[in-house]
């Protein structure tokens, strides 16, 4: 192995690196012919060899490894790009890719994560969808931090840098959805309205909006194609996007207020801009409350309720915290159009995935979680629930006490028929034996879920100034 | 869609022009659109790429595929290049060709490339536009290293000018398109990036600059000029953050060399100091007032400051290691840079008022002592160069320094102990350094071997240099004798005097000779002399000069005029003092070195003093005695220098009289001053001694100062014009009483006496009531011009000066002055002839109002009638100055000068005669005067042995005589006087005595003029029996 590397170091950078590749893609692929095992790793010179010649870690203290220029770069990254799609096995283009780019806690990290950000950024810009499905398995794999950065530089090539290129990330939905929906939890774990540079620009939130309007499911991707048994790492990102959307959802009325009192105390307001927000972000939690819906289908199906928290009740609890947070921040006199909207989401929402079984937890729980929050009638009334003695053979939760309303029906309003219609029918639903109205929403009309139902999408909400 | 957008009219923008550009791409496209760049080649059709497509091609890709701009940025990087090449070929070509020729191709290739520069600029211009967070930083690198690379890599082109030549490179760079816009461009960057993160730009600048030293200069001007304030500021800010960040401890060791050779290790400060130095020179007040708001800023606390400057200079206030950091940092950018000192030294004591100093020193409390002593190091150093403000920072180090019970100076707190002993620290260090300097220095006219080997250039010290405009204000300091701060100041006059060499240690003791008040002051100038003697000669004769030279231009009021004379004359004299206590004190070595330099200086001089003798002030003109009196007369002088002083002098004793006589504590000691210079005068050449005498007898008879010795006016009449106040003018006129007495005159009385009885019209004229002063004054007076006549004389204008200084040496060393005992001592010495003669000589002049009948022979007694008139007047002359009588005497003594008055003894004698004959009086004793002028006469031709013993012992009968008997003696007098005339021949000298003799027996038989005294005694011998004895031949 030494020689190849004495070899490599006598070579120019661009053409040691593609050597290195060439080796990786030889050394690999014969491994994989000829052990039929799951995975076969990869022995540590190759690594050393990778992270010397292509991501220039000094392995030598007396030598400087030659850096290549930008332009090399570019080339290297254009070698690549073409690899990835012309190898035809996706297996072996998985293990190259994970080779090349999983994280290896060493110093070499840095110039991986940039050349990965690059890589990525070009892909996207050159349609290359092999090499996006090898980035979404990435940010399945890796460690939220990592993946955060990776939406950073994604989302400073093309919305801050280069805005004209949007659309090539746009479009970019269609060819590889599963990258789309991976990239949309990082997008929502990088932008948590903490700041204003973490709020999340006008033009991404819109393509946001657009995806999941186009196909909700696209949220879920993730999540269906995850095998149940996988282990993911400790700290990945979450393995949907939906709580990360909630969040936006929630926080976003009141984040821009506080930016509005900000930009009032500054001398100018921006107050028709956040009309604009508010619409898209209305939508988002409609698309939201029905992809919890669409779960619910899913999970009756492989008979996951109950058994698996996709909204674990920790983070919701961190939402609760941060927003009451907010609630506090703002004064509640000018803000309480805005909290009020925000508590009406965050209520919405909670009795939403409680219904679905999407959030596991007691009432009980959720009134100690809720306590701090300012009041809000509907979330009142979520956190009292309907007065049921639970049944004393059930178990920890009761989907039955939720009535499921409007769900199980196909709404011919709906702008996602097609996928509705790919949706097997929901006989768990329609077969529940338990099912019929409860007092709660009957003594609360103009609180009750009407905003879910299709036929209500003129959004009957308040006024929002 | 569009209503979602509404609002966002930016974003809407953003789209619209988006959709046209990119529209026409899809990924396909993109991918072989990047192909192409990386390969050069056209994709679709297989050719190569010319240049300026190839740069399309990037522009293109730069718009649309955002991991490509590193790339695609480096690449325009060589477009910009070449430009920039082809650009200078041009321009050289131009140059060759005369403007024509060849140049066709080259200009091509640049207008083919000037659009893709301006394609290029156009976009990135308008990414900034759109989102300048995040384009900003990622195009000012870009820029700022690119332009820098271009201007460092065709520095060496025939067509660019030399690195120094600022502005032609500025211009050359301007006209030049691809660094016109790189410039456009980071302007645009940097002016979106002040708003929020202007450090990271201007650090950028400062890396640059550092790496690309003298070619990126116009950069940095350029920048530096279209954002003066912002950059100044932001630069100090990035110097102060990347100095705090190397560690300043570790970045100062006190050498300056040291220093200027870490300004590579510590890149920023040097390009701080490089930057800030373009600036100057248009922005020299911002610069100032910056760095001064960074010192200030950095002492007040900080709370004050967040919201003032909290958008301003980059928040560095808000950290206490910063704050911290900051001084030691002005100080070392003071220390690289002498602009930035000279803009800063000059005001920055104003700042250091006692709270800010408590603050200073809080500051500095925390740091490791090492760092202290380097930062005082530093300070020291910079005191040392700064080029303006030393005056002023001088005055604030040492009032500071000074003990707090001895400042006075009013509402200020007295600082801090410690602040003090800091300043004492700072301020001895910096004597030293001075002195270390100074003496290391090597000088023209001194070379010292192994310094002048070492650095040749005489070496310029800038606070020496301005400290030579305040060398008097310096004195004035060091003469105030305050505990330390004299010591101080003294020092470092004394390094100043080295430095400045002789026109300044010159200055500076002429200086100290004016402003000393006593003898401890007046100590100082020979403090400071003493180490100048060595290095500087000649120092006191130019200092002397350059005193007299004031006291011509009369620069000094009266009072220092008086101090600077007293002080020559303490100098001069001190000498005689150590001489006179054996000389052997050691302590007094320096001194006396000094004095006898004075005193040979100050007698070069003589002449320009002796003016300020008859000075109207008593002080000057006391003073002015005192140093010449002292002061010893140059072997060689000029006749009319001599008589200038002799005359001054003279004059100078009278008025000196008149004054003793008002106020007799004070002229008694100038009086004594005046003695001595006289007789030194007269013992130095017998033209002094001849003009010393002349002058002084001719101010004895003077009319004015005739009253001194008791002389009455000649005239009284001229009382009534010396006094019109007495009487009251009636205004009437002579023209109208004559006219009034008409063609019918009453010469009935003389006409004159009218007049004598009074102004006709006024009445009788008032009696005149002479003013007699206290006969005890006239006494004296008369003995003082004695003895000084006796002390002229006797000293001999022949005789050699030891014999006068021994004259005045026993005068002093009674431990009094010779004044003070008038009474001359028993021991007269002999009066010198030629002196004697002298005065006779003035005598008659004097008194006598012609020459005719002037021989020395006298006539038989009848011929006096015909000079009745002149015998009348010098008679007169007699009564009116008593003081003739003793002049006379002293001209006896000094045989046989005596012949030469024989015409006012003959005067004298025959109205003597005459009044004795017509005496009806019983006795002489009614006429008292003549009777002791008789006696006088006779006793004085008897001194001057123009008489024999035993006639001129007959006026000790007189007042026992009758009038007709005295006129018998008298005639017989004059009988021998006839008989013997007095020839100055018949003297002859006897050396064993130093005197004249005249031998009685070489005249004829005495015996028949001795007749008439016998036969008077005979006939009064019931009372004259006892005086027998006395003629007896």
């Amino acid at each position: 192995m030494s020689d190849i590397r004495h070899a490599l170091l006598r070579r120019d950078p661009l053409s040691a690196a593609k050597e290195v590749l060439y080796h990786l893609d030889i050394s690999l692929g014969s491994a994989l012919q000829s052990s039929s095992g799951p995975t076969p790793g990869l022995e540590k010179s190759t690594v050393d060899l990778v992270e010397e010649f292509i991501f220039h870690v000094p392995k030598d203290r007396n030598i400087q490894p030659k850096r290549m220029s930008c332009v090399q770069e570019l080339q290297l990254l254009e070698i690549m790009c073409s690899y990835f799609q012309e190898q035809s096995k996706d297996s072996i283009r998985q293990i190259i890719f994970s080779a090349l780019f999983s994280l290896q806690g060493n110093k070499a990290d840095e110039s991986r994560m940039a050349m990965l950000g690059k890589l990525v950024s070009m892909a996207i810009a050159v349609c290359r969808v092999p090499i996006l499905e090898c980035a979404s398995t990435w940010l399945q794999r890796t460690h939220s931090a990592w993946c955060v950065r990776l939406a950073q530089v994604l989302m400073d090539d093309y919305c801050t840098l280069v805005p004209c290129a949007f659309s090539t990330l746009q479009n970019i939905c269609s060819a590889s959805p599963r990258f789309c929906c991976q990239l949309i939890t990082a997008v929502t774990a990088l932008y948590d309205f903490s700041s204003d540079e973490l709020t999340p620009p006008p033009a991404l939130l819109e393509m946001l909006v657009g995806w999941i309007t186009e196909d909700p499911r696209l949220l879920l991707l993730t999540f269906i194609n995850t095998p149940l048994n996988s282990s993911l790492p400790l700290g990945c990102l979450e393995i949907t996007p939906l709580l990360g959307l909630l969040r936006w959802c929630v926080k976003a009325p009141l984040a821009y207020q506080r930016g509005r009192k900000l930009a009032l105390t500054n001398g100018h307001g921006e107050s028709e801009k956040g009309t604009a927000h508010e619409e898209l972000y209305s939508k988002l939690h409609l698309s939201v409350l029905q992809v919890f819906l669409m779960l619910q289908v899913h999970m009756t199906e492989q008979n996951l309720i109950g058994r698996l928290a996709v909204l674990p009740v920790e983070s919701v609890a961190t939402l609760v915290e941060e927003v009451s947070r907010l609630c506090e921040k703002l004064t509640p006199l000018s803000a309480a159009n805005h909290i009020q909207l925000a508590l009406d989401r965050l209520a919405q929402a909670l009795q939403v995935a409680m219904a679905t079984g999407a959030l596991l937890c007691a009432r009980e729980d959720l009134r100690t979680l809720c306590s701090r929050l300012p009041h809000n009638n509907l979330l009142q009334l979520v956190m009292s629930g309907p007065v049921v003695q639970p049944p004393p053979h059930s178990g920890a939760f009761q989907p039955n006490m939720y009535p499921h309303i409007h769900s199980g029906r196909p709404s011919p309003l709906s702008p996602h028929s097609p996928h509705q219609s790919t949706l097997p029918p929901h006989p768990v639903l329609s077969a529940h034996p338990t099912h019929r109205p409860i007092t709660a929403h009957t003594t609360h009309p103009s609180l009750s879920p009407h905003a879910f139902h299709p036929a209500a999408m003129a959004f009957p909400y308040r006024p929002i100034r | 869609m569009s209503a979602i957008f509404e609002g966002d009219a930016m974003s809407a923008i953003q789209k619209s022009h988006c959709h046209t550009s990119l529209n026409n791409y899809s990924p396909q496209e993109l991918a072989l659109e990047i192909k192409a760049f990386i390969s050069g080649v056209d994709q679709t059709q297989g050719r190569k790429l010319s240049v300026r497509d190839h740069a399309r091609c990037a522009v293109r890709l730069l718009r649309t595929v955002p991991a490509c701009r590193g790339a695609v940025l480096e690449h325009l990087r060589g477009v910009y290049d070449e430009y920039v090449a082809s650009f200078l070929q041009d321009l050289e070509a131009e140059g060759e060709n005369g403007g024509t020729g060849t140049s066709g191709g080259g200009s091509t290739s640049i207008s083919n490339l000037e659009d893709v520069i301006k394609e290029v600029h156009a976009v990135l211009s308008e990414f900034i536009k759109l989102s300048p967070k995040a384009w900003a930083p990622l195009v000012s690198t870009w820029a700022v290293d690119l332009l820098g690379q271009l201007s460092s890599k065709h520095a060496g082109r025939r067509a660019a000018p030399h690195s120094s030549s600022l502005n032609e490179l500025l211009q050359l760079w301007m006209s030049c398109a691809a660094t016109r816009s790189l410039m456009e461009c980071y302007s645009q960057c940097l002016a979106a990036m002040l708003a929020w993160c202007p450090d990271a730009c201007v650090d950028a600048l400062l890396d640059t600059s550092v790496q690309h030293s003298p070619h990126f200069d116009w950069v940095v001007a350029h920048i530096g000029s279209a954002f003066p304030g912002t950059i100044i500021s932001r630069v100090l800010a990035c110097g102060l953050k990347d100095f705090y960040a190397h560690g300043y401890s570790s970045a100062e060791k006190v050498n300056q060399q040291q220093a200027i050779e870490k300004s590579c290790r510590v890149p920023k400060i040097g390009s701080v100091v490089g930057i800030l130095g373009h600036l100057a020179s248009r922005h020299s007040d911002s610069i100032k007032k910056e760095l001064l708001r960074m010192f200030q800023d950095s002492l007040s606390p900080p709370p004050q400051n967040v919201p003032l400057h909290s958008s301003g200079a980059g928040g560095w206030e808000n950290s206490p290691h910063l704050r911290r950091a900051t001084v030691p940092f002005l100080l070392q950018l003071a220390a690289l840079s002498p602009t930035l000192l000279g803009a800063v030294s000059a005001e920055l004591v104003e700042f250091l008022r006692p709270p800010v100093l408590v603050q200073l020193q809080a500051q500095f409390q925390a740091l490791p002592r090492e760092e202290v002593e380097n930062m005082l190091g530093l300070a020291v150093h910079l005191i040392s160069q700064s080029p303006s403000g030393g005056a002023r920072v001088l005055k604030f180090l040492a009032d500071t320094a000074t003990p707090s019970s001895v400042i006075i100076s009013g509402p200020t707190p007295s600082p801090h102990d410690s602040i003090r002993e800091a300043c004492d620290r700072l301020l001895q260090m910096l004597l030293l350094h001075l002195h270390k300097l100074v003496h290391n220095r090597p000088e023209g006219d001194e070379p010292f071997p192994q310094s002048s080997a070492a650095s040749a250039m005489p070496q310029v010290i800038p606070f020496l240099e301005e400290l030579q405009g305040h060398i008097g204000d310096l004195c004035a300091e060091t003469l105030r004798l305050e505990r330390k701060r004299h010591l101080w100041l003294h020092q470092l006059l004394c390094l100043l005097s080295v430095y400045g060499g002789p026109s300044v240690a010159t200055e500076a003791l002429c200086q100290l000779f004016t402003q000393a008040r006593n003898p401890e002051e007046l100590a100082l100038a020979s403090q400071l002399y003493t180490p100048l003697s060595i290095s500087l000669s000649g120092l006191l004769p130019s200092t002397v000069a350059r005193c007299v030279a004031q006291i011509h231009t009369q620069t000094l009021d009266n009072k220092e005029l008086a101090q600077l004379l007293n002080n020559l004359a303490t100098a001069v004299q001190s000498q005689e003092e150590d001489r006179k206590n054996g000389g052997a004190t050691t302590g007094s070595s320096a001194q006396s070195s000094m004095s006898a330099q004075v005193r040979v200086a100050v007698s070069s001089h003589l002449q320009d003093f002796c003016p300020l003798l008859l000075h109207g002030d008593n002080m000057v003109s006391k003073a002015a005695v005192r140093l010449l009196s002292c002061s010893q007369l140059p072997r060689a002088c000029s006749p009319a220098h001599l008589l200038l002083i002799c005359r001054a002098a003279v004059s100078h004793f009278f008025v000196c009289l008149r004054l003793q006589g008002e106020s007799l504590k004070f002229g008694e000691e100038e009086v004594g001053y005046s003695m001595r210079l006289l007789s030194r005068l007269a013992a130095y050449s017998p033209l002094t001694q001849k003009a010393v005498l002349q002058q002084l007898v001719e101010g004895a008879l003077h009319k004015g100062n005739r009253d001194l010795f008791g002389g009455l006016q000649e005239n009284p009449g001229d009382d009534t014009t010396q006094s019109p106040n007495l009487v009251p003018d009636l205004g009437i006129s002579l023209l109208d009483v004559n006219c009034k007495f008409g063609t019918s005159v009453n010469f009935s009385g003389n006409v004159w006496s009218v007049f004598h009885a009074g102004v006709i019209g006024k009445g009788l004229k008032p009696p005149y009531t002479p003013s007699q002063p206290d006969p005890d004054r006239i006494n004296q007076n008369m003995q003082t011009l004695l003895a000084v006549m006796v002390q002229c004389c006797s000293s001999g204008g022949g005789s050699p000066s030891g014999n006068a200084r021994n004259g005045s040496a026993v005068g002093t060393s009674n431990g009094c002055f010779p004044s003070s005992d008038p009474i001359i001592s028993d021991e007269l010495p002999p009066i010198n002839a030629e002196a004697a003669k002298v005065i006779a000589v003035t005598l008659v002049e004097n008194i006598c109002p012609d020459v005719a009948n002037g021989e020395l022979s006298w006539p038989p007694e009848e011929h006096a009638k015909t000079t009745v008139e002149r015998d009348i007047h010098i008679r007169r002359c007699f009564e009116n100055n008593p003081v003739l009588f003793h002049l006379l005497r002293v001209v006896a003594a000094g045989r046989p000068a005596l012949c030469y008055c024989s015409v006012i003894l003959r005067a004298l004698l025959s109205t003597l005669l005459a009044h004795w004959e017509a005496s009806r009086e019983p006795a002489v004793s009614d006429s008292p005067w003549p009777l002791q002028t008789s006696c006088l006469l006779v006793s004085c031709m008897g001194e001057g042995q123009l008489l024999p013993p035993v006639l001129s012992n007959i006026h000790e009968v007189f007042p026992l005589l009758s009038p007709f008997e005295v006129r018998l003696l008298l005639l017989g007098v004059w009988e021998y006087m006839r008989g013997n005339s007095p020839m100055p021949q018949k003297f002859t000298f006897c050396a064993d005595q130093g005197l004249f003799f005249r031998d009685f027996s070489r005249d004829g038989d005495v015996a028949r003029y001795i007749a008439p005294i016998h036969s008077v005694l005979h006939k009064n011998i019931d009372r004259l029996g006892h005086l027998c004895w006395r003629f007896q031949v």
